[in-house]
Order: C-alpha cells, then sequence, then structure tokens
C-alpha cells in the first residue's frame, strides 16, 4: 500500500474538515474526488506533513504521517493547487533548485531540470522569467518541479485548474504518461469529474469530510447501483416519492430527463409498477452507460 | 512534439542527506539579492566607512609621512578600542545596515508569502529551521561583509603596518569583541528582518517597515527623552541599544548612562518575539481559523 489512513480526524478550529477517513490506495493512479471543501487539499496536507491530525493514523510509502514526514518529502513529489513560484529566477534555476532542496547534488539537478522541462513541454521557454509564465505554462512548471527529483509518488492538487482545453488535455497527457509508464504512483485531487475518468483507475470520493466511497472505478460505476434515464408525463410528484422510498435516487436535469439510480438487486420492472399505480406515462425509458459523473451525484448527492 | 516522443527518464542518482540542506536557500537568497537593481552600487558604497578606517590605520603608522596634512588633533588616529568601537557604533554604518537590509531582507520571507512558495520550500526535505536558517544565512553573509570581514581586516592590516605584534599583546581580546559585536549585531539584524518580513506580503511595505520601525525608534525615544527628561527612554531606540552593547563589548564608557544590561535585554527580547512570530507564520500551509 503506498498510502493508508485510519480513523483520521482533523478541524481547523471548529469546522471538521476530514471526519474518521479509512483509505488504503493501491498501486496506480488515482482519483482523489470530492466538490469543494470536501477535504481533499487538506488530507493531501495531512499526508505531506503540512498538518498534523487531531486524531488517526497513517503512512506513506511506509512512512508515518507524524513522525516521518521528512522522509515522506523525499521520496513523494507535490504539485500544489495555488499558482506558486520564486520571482526573480527563471524555469531551469528553479526547478533545478527544488531539485537541490529535495537532496540532489547541484550538477545532478541542474542536469535533471533540463530534462524535466524538455518532458513537460517548457524546452523554448526554460529560460524565461517565471514573472513572464502563462497559467498554463505555471502549471507546466508545476509539474516539472514535482517530478525533478523522480519521487516514487506524486501529489497532484488540482492539475487542471485555470487551464484552457488545450493545456487541460496536454497536462492530462502527461499525468497518464507519468502514471501508466513512468513506474510513477499518482494521487489526482480534483472536482472536475472527466479529469479523473480519464487518467484514474481507482478513486476514493470524499464528501464534507467523510468518506463516500472507494473503489476501482469500473466496480464501483457496475456493483453499487444501475442507473436508468428516463422521461414521463404526468403528476411527478407522487411518482418520485414512490421511487425514492424504494431506496433509489433520482436526479433531474434541466431537460426533464430523470436519472434514476436504483439498489442493487432492485428489478427495473418496479419502476413501470408504479408509474402504472400512480398514472404516470413512461415516454422514454433506458439503462444507461454509469459514468463517473454518475457515481459522484450518486455518492455525494446532488442539490 | 508528443509526450511520448519527449520520453521520460528515472534519475539513477540517490537523494542525499546533506549536513547543510539550508546552503541552498542561502546560496539563492544571495544571488538574487546581486540580482536587484543598483545593489551591486549601494553594497560598495557601504565599504567606504571600512575603506576609511583601514586608510586611517596605515596613516596612524605613517603621521611622519603625513605631517604636512595634518593639522591639530591626531588623536582619533590612535588605533586602540575606542577606535573599533567608533566603526562599529557609528551611525553611517548602522544606517548603511538597514539599507542593505532593505534590499537583501525585505522580500526574503514576504516574497515567499506572496508567491506561495512556502508550500513548495515545505513539500521537500526541509525543517523550519533549515528554512529560516537559510534565510537568515543570506542576511548574515551581507552584514558581516560590513561587521565581521572589516573588523578583522583592521586588526590584521594594523599588525602588518605596524611590523610587530605589539597591537596584539596591548589588545589580545580585541578580536573576541569584533567577532562578538558582529555576531550580535547581525543576529539581531537577522531576527528583526526575518520577523518584518514574514508579517507582510509586499516587499516594499516591508522594506518602508524595516527602514521606518529603526529610523522611528530612534526618534520616539529622543521626543520621549525631551518631554520626560529621563535616559531610561532611549531603552526604546534599536541604534541606542546597539551603542550600548558595542560600548561595553569595546571597553568602553557607555553613551547614555544606563545600564547595558538592559539595552541587552530589549535586544535579546526581540529576538524573542520574532523567534516567537516566525514559528506560527512560517508554515507549509496557511491555516485561516
Amino acid at each position: 500500500m503506498s498510502v493508508e489512513v485510519k480513523d483520521l480526524h482533523f478541524s481547523y478550529g471548529k469546522i471538521q474538515a476530514l471526519r474518521g477517513i479509512d483509505i488504503k490506495l493501491p498501486q496506480g493512479a488515482i482519483g482523489l474526488l470530492g466538490p469543494n471543501g470536501a477535504g481533499k487539499s487538506t488530507l493531501l496536507r495531512i499526508l505531506l506533513g503540512f498538518l498534523v491530525p487531531d486524531s488517526g493514523e497513517g503512512r506513506v510509502l511506509g512512512y508515518d504521517i507524524r513522525n516521518q514526514q521528512t522522509m515522506i518529502r523525499r521520496f513523494v513529489g507535490y504539485m500544489p493547487e495555488d499558482d506558486c513560484f520564486i520571482p526573480g529566477m527563471d524555469a531551469v534555476s528553479f526547478t533545478s533548485y527544488m531539485g537541490e532542496l529535495s537532496g540532489m547534488p547541484r550538477q545532478e539537478a541542474m542536469k535533471r531540470a533540463h530534462e524535466v522541462l524538455y518532458y513537460v513541454g517548457l524546452e523554448e521557454s526554460r529560460y524565461r522569467m517565471l514573472e513572464t509564465y502563462s497559467a498554463g505554462m505555471r502549471q507546466r512548471l508545476k509539474l516539472a518541479q514535482c517530478i525533478v527529483h523522480d519521487p516514487k509518488l506524486i501529489f497532484l492538487d488540482e492539475p487542471t485548474s485555470g487551464l484552457d482545453p488545450q493545456g487541460r488535455k496536454e497536462i492530462l497527457e502527461l499525468i497518464m504518461d507519468i502514471s501508466s509508464k513512468k513506474d510513477i504512483q499518482v494521487l489526482i485531487s480534483s472536482h472536475i469529474l472527466p479529469d479523473i475518468e480519464q487518467t484514474c483507475s481507482y478513486v476514493v470520493i470524499l464528501n464534507k469530510g467523510a468518506m463516500a466511497a472507494q473503489g476501482q472505478i469500473s466496480e464501483l460505476k457496475e456493483v453499487r447501483y444501475s442507473l436508468y434515464e428516463m422521461k414521463i408525463k404526468g403528476e411527478e410528484k407522487a411518482f418520485l416519492d414512490r421511487l425514492t422510498k424504494m431506496d433509489s435516487q433520482v436526479e433531474q436535469t434541466a431537460d426533464k430527463l430523470l436519472k434514476v439510480y436504483l439498489p442493487p438487486g432492485t428489478d427495473p420492472q418496479e419502476i413501470f409498477k408504479i408509474a402504472v399505480e400512480e398514472k404516470v406515462q413512461v415516454r422514454h425509458f433506458v439503462k444507461s452507460q454509469t459514468s463517473l459523473e454518475d457515481l459522484f451525484a450518486k455518492v455525494v448527492g446532488v442539490d | 512534439m508528443t509526450i511520448k516522443e519527449r520520453g521520460y527518464t528515472h534519475w539513477d542518482g540517490e537523494l542525499q542527506d546533506g549536513r547543510f540542506p539550508w546552503w541552498p536557500i542561502t546560496r539563492i537568497g544571495i544571488k538574487l539579492t546581486f540580482k536587484r537593481r543598483f545593489f551591486k552600487f549601494f553594497f560598495a558604497f557601504t565599504l567606504i566607512p571600512a575603506l576609511v578606517w583601514l586608510v586611517g590605520i596605515y596613516v596612524s603608522e605613517r603621521l611622519e609621512d603625513f605631517k604636512f596634512m595634518m593639522e591639530g588633533e591626531t588623536d582619533f588616529l590612535n588605533v586602540n578600542p575606542l577606535y573599533f568601537k567608533t566603526y562599529f557604533t557609528n551611525e553611517f554604518l548602522l544606517f548603511m545596515v538597514v539599507m542593505i537590509l532593505v534590499f537583501c531582507g525585505a522580500g526574503l520571507i514576504a516574497d515567499d508569502l506572496r508567491h506561495n512558495a512556502l508550500q513548495l520550500y515545505f513539500a521537500r526535505p526541509l525543517k523550519k529551521r533549515d528554512y529560516l536558517t537559510g534565510k537568515a544565512a543570506v542576511i548574515f553573509f551581507f552584514l558581516f561583509i560590513v561587521t565581521l570581514v572589516p573588523g578583522i581586516v583592521f586588526i590584521l592590516f594594523k599588525l602588518i603596518f605596524a611590523g610587530n605584534l605589539q597591537f596584539f599583546f596591548s589588545y589580545p581580546w580585541l578580536i573576541l569583541s569584533v567577532i562578538a559585536y558582529s555576531v550580535l549585531i547581525t543576529t539581531f539584524f537577522a531576527f528583526y528582518t526575518l520577523l518584518l518580513s514574514s508579517i507582510g506580503k509586499n516587499r516594499r511595505y516591508v522594506a518602508i517597515l524595516i527602514f521606518g520601525v529603526y529610523i522611528f525608534s530612534d526618534i520616539f525615544s529622543a521626543i520621549f527623552y525631551e518631554i520626560f527628561r529621563s535616559r531610561y527612554f532611549y531603552l526604546l531606540s534599536i541604534k541606542s541599544n546597539l551603542q550600548q552593547i558595542g560600548a561595553v563589548l569595546f571597553d568602553q564608557k557607555t553613551p547614555w548612562n544606563i545600564p547595558w544590561y538592559y539595552s541587552l535585554l530589549v535586544i535579546v527580547a526581540i529576538c524573542v518575539f520574532a523567534a516567537y512570530v516566525l514559528k506560527r507564520k512560517v508554515r507549509g500551509v496557511e491555516i485561516i481559523k
């Protein structure tokens, strides 16, 4: 297990940010998913040792999160969510500086800085002052400083935030390359579902500081529920109430499409029976291919 | 070019537990300071007092040769502890020290706060003390060049110009005084600068604070002294406290006729307060409760 935490609690004063988180992460690319304020960044910061948990325990790459933060940081790369850099430096000096701080010899760090800047696509602008970089270039730079010391595990906090579609595509391409071919484990925190679905095979979903779901995306999508899309005509309220009473979750889109999440083992015929009883016409009914977005909506709840 | 074509290779070296993990921070801090506009010119200007005192040492050994230039008093050319004390506690030097801090110290932490860089540092195997030592060492580097280095050079050149060791045997403790005062003044200003740099995110604002607190502490102490006629108000002045301690370390009479250990207490209290604030302010993540 690369990351393992047990019953983790953390509060910012009176606000409880994490409530009894239990995670065991396997190898590969892992998505940490949740709406804003779910506790994703807090969890990453605890794993890095920036914050000390109120209670609970955890290990990252076998090192204790309370007592061995230095060892964790030696072998982990971190790409923060915020825009961060050191003014007055160019990309090569900055990346090499970060490598040195990780424990690389100076000359090796410089050589390696050139390599990773080339890898993330900043080779042309590596001697430009960081202040002149665009948002997309800064994201790439953050990724470069994160992998300069060749970590075993990298934490990416909202890696695609503030990027245009092309920049987002390229960053995701880089992340997929790192996680699938470079033997570096990746933990991506994001609230952008397609990013996680595209890059990760395993997902941890947090909601309001608590664990909402975790597992292989494919398994979570199949086992936990069945999703049906339908359109109806007639008295909606009573019909929807009956559906909710049989433990299914119903979501209505703007174009009046109903998404019905049926619990495992429930026969979809039940929906038709209720429709008949409530005198509702079913105009459209199809079993939907579940996406991570559906899973997310199911476990987090849609307002 | 696609990602596949670019490739990524693992690094086959081994990450080291450096003895001085703070050294890269210091090296970059010094480098970035020298890149600042006008700094090289200004820093050379701060060495003028040292040059003048060095010429004074040379002239003191060749008084006969320079007699045609001298009229009246030549006592000020007696190279003794007073000569050193005058160099180390003169107002111009202290002022220039503060100006160096404005250039090299204002942005040390403020820039990292402004650009969210602290989390980049603390995502590395660095401890808080490594970060602060690295930043403080930048100040030590520049202030030692205008305090410790000239002090030792004065003693060496005095011995060289005299051609004998009499000066050394007359004041064997002087080199210790030079080291002690240089370390004291530099340590104090390191705490002072890092404290002010950690409470603002704008280096210009911090620069004004570094300059303003030093100047206004002196102005206010003088105003209070004029109103209440109590010498103890000189304890409010950073400059006066440093001059008091300097006088004691060079075995001279204190300028304000108040116990020197009160001044030391004020200086130590500021350092302790700074250490407390730095411990709370410098962290990988900003916590807003």
